[in-house]
Parts: C-alpha cells; sequence; structure tokens
C-alpha cells in the first residue's frame, strides 16, 4: 500500500467545498444578515444611522400609497416581461429544439451571443432604437402608421419592450430544455392518431413543456423585477422601481436603513413566488 | 409561418446589437440608425480617452483576479459535488449556485454595507471578493457538465495503479475537464468584465470600471464614442468566446 497524502478519504469532499462556502458565508450570506439589520435600524437626515431599532421602514414602504404603487409598478413589470418573454421564446425554442447538429450549434450561439454582450450595451442600443427620432417610431412615421412619434423612451412600455429583449435567452433556454425531453414518437403517435398540429400542440406540446415554462417563467419575473440596469436608462429617473429606488435611497440619500427594507421587501417577494410555484407544481403525480 | 415568425423574433433579439455595431461607424454626432457615411473617428475618440482606456485596465485586472480566485473555488466544488458521497448535496449544490438568481441590486447593497463595517470599502480587494461570488457558480455548472461527461472508472484505475490523489488529479481528471474549466473561467471572465450593478454600489475614485464609464457617460450624454467601445467588446468577446465555445460543443458528442 502506497502512502496516502494528506487527510483521510472522507474528509476530502468537505475540504474540497470549504474555501467556496467559507467565500459565500462571509461576502454573501454575512452581508445580507447584516444588511438585515440595518434595515430594522433608525435613520436620521444630517445624524445618519441610529443604533435604535424599528420596524418603521418596512411600515413606511408598505403603507405609503406613494411605495405601494412602486411595488405594484414592479410586479406588473415582470408580469408584462415575463408574458413577453414566453411568447416570443415559446417559438424560437420549438425551433431550436428541433434542430440538430450545426444548425442548432448556430442558433444557439446567436442566443448566448446577447447573454455575453452587457446589458449596458444591449440597453444603449435600445435607447437609440426607442427614442422619438429614433429609428422605430421614424419607420412607423414613414409608412403612414402613425402621425405622431409614439413616446416609448422614459415609458414602461419601452422598458417592457427592452427588458423583453435582455431576458429573453433565459427563457428560451430553460423551455429548450424541457423541450428536448419531449419523445419525437409522442408527436407522431398523436399525428397517426388523427390529431391536428393545434391540436398536438396543445395536448402534447405544451402540457410536457409545463416544467420549462415554469422554471423559465420564474427566473424571467426573479430577473425582471430586480433589473436596474435596462429600466434605470430606459425609465429615467421618473418612472420608480424598486431597483432604482433601492440605489437612490442607499447611494444619493444615503439612507441605508430605507433601502435595505426595500430590498428585502423584494427578496421576500420572490421568495412567496418560489414557495407559490413549488407548491403548485409539486402535487403528487397522477392527481 | 413558423419560421417567418421565428426570423422576426431573432431580428428583434439582435436589433439592439446590431444597432451598436451600425452606429459606431456613423459620421453624424449622435448615434443614429441607420447611420450616415463611414468613418472610425469613434474608435479614435475612444482610444484617445484617458478615462476609457484606464478603465479598461481596471476592469481587465479585475476580470483577471476575480476570474483565477473562482476558477479555483469552482473546480473544488464541482469536484466535491459529482464525485463524493456526501449527505444534503441537492441544497449544498443549490446554496453554491444561489448567486446566479439572487437579485444583483440587493447583493449590491449588502455587500456595500458589509465591507464599509469591515474597513474593505474603497478597495480593489473588495470588488474582487464580489465578483467571486458572482462568478465561481459559472464555473461550478460548466465543470460539473465536464465531469459528468467521463467514466469515474478512469481516475478509480490510475489509483488502483498506484497514483496518489494528486497524481489522479493533475495526470487524469485535470486534462480531461479543462474544456470545461476553461469555458468556465472565459464566461466568468466576460461576466466579471461586463458586470454593473454590483459595482456601483462598491465603486471607488481610481476603481472605475469600464462598464461603469459607460453607464455614467449613457445617462446624461450620447455619442457614438460608446457605440464603438461596445462594438469592440461584442468583437472581442466573439474573438475569445466562439473558439471556447466551439470546443466545449465539440467534446460534447
Amino acid at each position: 500500500m502506497k502512502a496516502r497524502s494528506g487527510a483521510p478519504e472522507g474528509a476530502v469532499p468537505y475540504l474540497l467545498l470549504s474555501p467556496n462556502v467559507l467565500w459565500l458565508a462571509m461576502f454573501m450570506a454575512g452581508a445580507i444578515v447584516m444588511l438585515a439589520g440595518i434595515s430594522l435600524q433608525v435613520y436620521e437626515a444630517g445624524k445618519g444611522i441610529l443604533d435604535e431599532w424599528t420596524i418603521q421602514n418596512y411600515v413606511q414602504f408598505l403603507s405609503d400609497p406613494f411605495y405601494r404603487d412602486v411595488l405594484w409598478r414592479t410586479l406588473a413589470l415582470g408580469a408584462w416581461t415575463t408574458a413577453g418573454c414566453l411568447i416570443l421564446g415559446f417559438p424560437l425554442a420549438l425551433l431550436l429544439s428541433r434542430l440538430r447538429g450545426m444548425r442548432r450549434s448556430v442558433l444557439y450561439f446567436v442566443l448566448l451571443l446577447p447573454l455575453l454582450t452587457s446589458a449596458v450595451v444591449r440597453t444603449f442600443g435600445w435607447m437609440i432604437l426607442l427614442g422619438n427620432n429614433g429609428f422605430i417610431n421614424k419607420s412607423l412615421i414613414g409608412l403612414g402608421i402613425v402621425d405622431e412619434p409614439i413616446r416609448m423612451m422614459y415609458t414602461m412600455t419601452g422598458i417592457v419592450i427592452a427588458l423583453v429583449e435582455v431576458l429573453l435567452p433565459f427563457m428560451v433556454l430553460a423551455l429548450d430544455a424541457a423541450l428536448l425531453n419531449i419523445d419525437p414518437h409522442l408527436y407522431e403517435a398523436a399525428q397517426n392518431l388523427g390529431a391536428r398540429r393545434a391540436r398536438v400542440f396543445a395536448k402534447v406540446t405544451l402540457p410536457l413543456a409545463l416544467p420549462g415554462i415554469v422554471s423559465g417563467s420564474v427566473l424571467v419575473f426573479t430577473l425582471a423585477v430586480s433589473a436596474f440596469v435596462t429600466p434605470s436608462l430606459i425609465g429615467g429617473p421618473r418612472i420608480k422601481l424598486m431597483s432604482t429606488l433601492i440605489y437612490q435611497q442607499s447611494m444619493g440619500l444615503l439612507n441605508w436603513p430605507f433601502g435595505g427594507a426595500i430590498a428585502f421587501v423584494m427578496l421576500f417577494t420572490i421568495f412567496a413566488l418560489f414557495v407559490l410555484t413549488f407548491r403548485l407544481t409539486a402535487r403528487p403525480r397522477g392527481g | 409561418m413558423l419560421k417567418a415568425l421565428n426570423a422576426v423574433i431573432i431580428i428583434y433579439l439582435l436589433a439592439p446589437i446590431l444597432v451598436v455595431v451600425a452606429t459606431a461607424f456613423t459620421t453624424t454626432a449622435y448615434p443614429v440608425f441607420p447611420p450616415e457615411g463611414f468613418t472610425f473617428r469613434w474608435f479614435e475618440k475612444f482610444l484617445a480617452s484617458r478615462e476609457f482606456v484606464e478603465s479598461i485596465k481596471v476592469s481587465a485586472l479585475l476580470a483577471t483576479s476575480s476570474t483565477f480566485i473562482a476558477a479555483i473555488l469552482g473546480t473544488s466544488s464541482a469536484i466535491a459535488l459529482t464525485r463524493f458521497p456526501i449527505p444534503g448535496k441537492a441544497l449544498i449544490s443549490a446554496l453554491l449556485l444561489s448567486p446566479i438568481l439572487f437579485p444583483t441590486i440587493v447583493l449590491g447593497l449588502a455587500l456595500l454595507v458589509f465591507s464599509t463595517r469591515i474597513g474593505l470599502s474603497g478597495t480593489f480587494l473588495n470588488l474582487v471578493c464580489a465578483h467571486v461570488v458572482l462568478i465561481t457558480p459559472f464555473v461550478i455548472r460548466m465543470v460539473m457538465v465536464s465531469l459528468a461527461r467521463f467514466d469515474p472508472a478512469i481516475e478509480e484505475a490510475a489509483r488502483n495503479l498506484g497514483a496518489g490523489r494528486w497524481r489522479t488529479f493533475f495526470l487524469i481528471t485535470l486534462p480531461l475537464i479543462r474544456p470545461g474549466v476553461l469555458a468556465g473561467s472565459v464566461f466568468a471572465f466576460i461576466l466579471s468584465f461586463d458586470e454593473l450593478v454590483v459595482t456601483l454600489f462598491l465603486t471607488a475614485p481610481g476603481l472605475q470600471t469600464l462598464p461603469i464609464r459607460i453607464y455614467t457617460y449613457v445617462e446624461y450624454s450620447s455619442d457614438p464614442t460608446i457605440s464603438a467601445i461596445s462594438t469592440a467588446l461584442i468583437a472581442a468577446w466573439l474573438v475569445i468566446g466562439l473558439p471556447v465555445y466551439a470546443r466545449f460543443l465539440s467534446v460534447r458528442r
């Protein structure tokens, strides 16, 4: 028997995991716990953060109509963006899941290219396209579809148009993973039994793609409600969303306690969504 | 029908990238699409700008250091998760991958509070610590895919033939998972280089990364210099990313 170097066999996986776990324990878990603490502290303009405990920051955000609007607007942005990504992502995912070999690799790369291009760059592209004198409005006027430019910059519509594009690859990749798991023979069987294409789609494709629809939607919704770059550049300072408010409060006004409270409301919202989808999808099979 | 629809969706998906690249060469003073004329003036302006060139150095150093640490942490985690029976494996891997989904706007503020308390704020090290959190999950994922592709029996054989743990790792495991480690690292590097939100909370004078320069510039003004910088970035990622991506895919089959 050769002399073994180092730790006993059973300790090896834990030694391998420990650097990563310790890093996250400090720079993620530790930081979040500290933020939770500060969200419960009093902030006074001029004096800064005081050593007094309070839940006032949460009460203020959830009771003030202005801030409640911010919460609803953020949830609406999440819902619209998720719906947009589902509608545009499904046809693309169907195509991707049916392609093989080189053609699949090329389309896959077309989806990865936006992911590898930073959100700032893509949002900048949308700023050029969405302006009153931008390409979209010029084309619409040139074609005689509208007489006056449609305002898209600094509106929720503009944010949704750009954000759906930014998050679309995530949805397509999630849907593709589910669609690839469907046995192609099922389509043939359904067609041989006389089902038309629309019926095959409704009775075979859609139900079997459901896990992908759920995971893709949860992912896109989470990323949409917490997105900062696209909403802040397309929406400007006037459209208030949770993410832009967190930034404004903590970086502009140095009110970390209130910024922290909004951040935790956001986390709770996302957490509630996860629990809800888990409850809805984890029902026993065959029921 | 489906084909025409998909063509429209793909155009929509690529529209902002195409617009940015096209407007980088326009002769107009602001970015218009379709562009007018053809000039390299905006690229020259970008390279002559001390601020932008300086910020590229900061970003490159930050992405390189973060990727180096993330590659080590991520690869060792991936090996632990795929090669050893450990209790609570699903939970541990979910936690290690959680930074992918965790809202960056919240993590940014949390790290600002944390780093101020422990006296790390305003340092380059602080940015590295934050970026490692964000990019390590992507290394873990890619390396796990690589590890799943080859038979652990090869490693066992090496061990049975008398190779020690380290020898087995460097002579057998590492060469076999190299495409995964490489793909994960390249992806991590690009993500770190492009990261904006968390960095925005932790930045300080002298630590302005390229995305921060672009963001603050775009917020108040708009000229084709930004298009030129963005085009250079997209080209760089294509040159670096495409071969690694192709190699990763070819090993898959």
